[in-house]
């Protein structure tokens, strides 16, 4: 997933300025940065949500003409229930993430598919229910089986957490660094819980108006670009990392830590 | 009782209205799920610049109106896409050009007549068989568009984004959707006239989206209330000596709130 000088605004106001980076497969990027930084903007037009100026390639593809979309699953921040009673079961919303084809009918293979990804998210047991009749936070996971079954290579998430509970939350992520670790999906992920996700995310976006940083979880650490455009939220978005590890994710090789520039828990 | 189903002029109200109900109302559930509604108000108004032509140029007002129906439900959707605008207002905007234009060309057509009194109240017992066949056609495309497309439709109407991501050619499948409605909106102005046209896209889907649980269901459902309501509409307007489109109109009405109500009993 590679973008070179991405740029897209809202008529005359920038959103997103000369954006490059080169996403590598099996990495597992935690996107952040400020509200209004263009973070959403940015996951939009990598799927092709939004049309901005600039290149941006998906498996090697220019995204004009990328079809397989299947490798790719998507989560988006909100959950597309309408005010109206949509009269569909979480079965067959689930059965929207698989590629469309012409007809009605669903084959038994397409089904066999449905119920493993909705296995996969602990949701087999809504498989009959109304999707609007489920609370936010099964719907939120109903959601990632839909995004989850057509076994995409890539994941990208828009604050997929936010309506999860802490117990839900915590599976969310097990099983996102699972996907990640031992099926080597790739994943983009905006989120604002650095602290609960630090364990898994392997490199950090940091996204503000353009890619401000992108690098390994240990450089984000330590980049001085961070720490100018951070300001003093800087050291906690650092400690929130370090907090869940409870040490330094350099270990005894961080220099900083040695000289005891960092405070708090970073140990 | 079924004494008035003798008259050849009310079968063909009968089988007409029925098809152009029933293609309105299965058309009807995507336009309320993906709050496009009123557009069928919007094209009903563009309807009487269509009337208005065809009434100026002696041409029939219903081949007159498709083309520019179909017309005004292209600006909708670009005005809403292009200029970044919600859709009801683009609705609003086509509208009124609509009907400034339709009331422009009736005053130069000479003012009102019967036959525009006709197009705006409904004459469904003037239905001609050419339309009657129409109308079938129509109700054949839906069906099979239905058929065909069912998966893109559903899925472009629940979350339209995700859609896109899985491949479905969302535009597309809006731009078919409001063009057949125009078809059906200039088909439907015979049955229950202009000002009524958009009820029959919309009560019956609300109707049936109130006590369904599967989306089948509420597409069986809106076609039943659709043709149900006709039926009816034209028996009371018979044995009442009222208006038929009204009457269809406000018999559907009372299917809504006979489905509301059914709605609380069982706790749907």
């Amino acid at each position: 997933m590679r973008a070179e000088n991405v740029r897209f605004a809202y008529g005359k106001t920038p959103v997103l300025e000369n954006v490059s980076f080169d996403v590598q497969a099996g990495d597992y990027v935690g996107i952040i940065g400020p509200n209004g930084g263009g973070k959403t903007t940015l996951l939009k037009l990598l799927l092709g949500l939004e049309k901005g100026a600039g290149k941006i390639s998906l498996f090697n593809t220019p995204l004009p003409a990328f079809k397989d979309w299947h490798k790719i699953g998507y989560l988006a921040q909100k959950s597309p229930v309408s005010q109206s009673r949509f009269p569909i079961s979480a079965e067959e919303v689930v059965l929207m993430g698989l590629p469309q084809r012409l007809g009605s009918v669903v084959s038994v293979g397409e089904l066999k598919q449905v119920h493993a990804a909705m296995q996969k998210t602990r949701t087999r047991q809504y498989a009959g229910t109304i999707f609007h009749d489920l609370s936010i936070g099964q719907q939120q996971r109903v959601l990632l089986a839909r995004a989850l079954v057509s076994r995409p290579e890539v994941l990208i998430l828009d604050e997929p957490s936010t309506a999860l509970d802490a117990q839900s939350r915590e599976m969310f992520f097990e099983l996102l660094g699972e996907l990640n670790k031992q099926h080597g999906v790739t994943l983009l992920l905006i989120t604002h819980d650095t602290g609960e996700v630090g364990k898994h995310i392997s490199k950090f976006m940091y996204v503000d108006k353009t890619v401000v940083f992108f690098g390994t979880k240990e450089e984000f650490c330590h980049s001085a670009a961070v720490a100018k455009h951070l300001g003093p939220f800087a050291q906690h978005t650092i400690d929130h990392l370090h907090n869940h590890h409870g040490h330094c994710p350099l270990g005894e090789s961080c220099e900083e830590c040695a000289h005891g520039h960092a405070e708090g828990n970073h140990a | 009782m079924l004494e008035f189903l003798s008259y050849g002029f009310v079968q063909r109200g009968l089988i007409a209205g029925t098809l152009v109900a029933v293609a309105c109302a299965l058309l009807g559930v995507f336009l309320v799920l993906k709050r496009l509604s009123l557009i069928g108000d919007g094209m009903s108004h563009v309807c009487l610049t269509g009337v208005a032509v065809a009434l100026l140029t002696s041409t029939s007002p219903v081949y007159m109106s498709v083309p520019i129906v179909m017309a005004a439900s292209a600006g909708i959707l670009k005005l809403a896409d292009k200029f970044k605008i919600y859709g009801d207002a683009a609705i609003g905007i086509v509208s009124a050009a609509g009907l400034s234009v339709g009331l422009l060309l009736t005053a130069l057509a000479g003012g009102f007549n019967t036959d525009l009194l006709g197009y705006l109240f409904g004459s469904i017992l003037t239905v001609s068989t050419g339309e009657a066949v129409l109308c079938g056609v129509l109700l054949v495309v839906v069906l099979c568009g239905l058929k065909l497309f069912y998966r893109y439709l559903v899925s472009a109407c629940f979350d339209e984004p995700f859609a896109h991501t899985r491949g479905v050619p969302v535009q597309t499948v809006n731009l078919i959707l409001v063009m057949i409605t125009s078809v059906a909106v200039v088909l439907a102005f015979k049955v229950v006239g202009i000002f009524l046209i958009s009820a029959m896209l919309i009560i019956p889907p609300v109707a049936a989206l109130l006590i369904s649980c599967t989306f089948k269901q509420v597409l069986g459902l809106a076609a039943a209330f659709g043709a149900a309501s006709v039926w009816a509409g034209i028996y009371l307007s018979f044995v009442f000596n009222i208006p038929s489109g009204a009457t269809i109109i406000l018999v559907d009405l009372a299917l809504l709130l006979g489905a509301y109500v059914w709605s609380k009993l069982y706790a749907l």
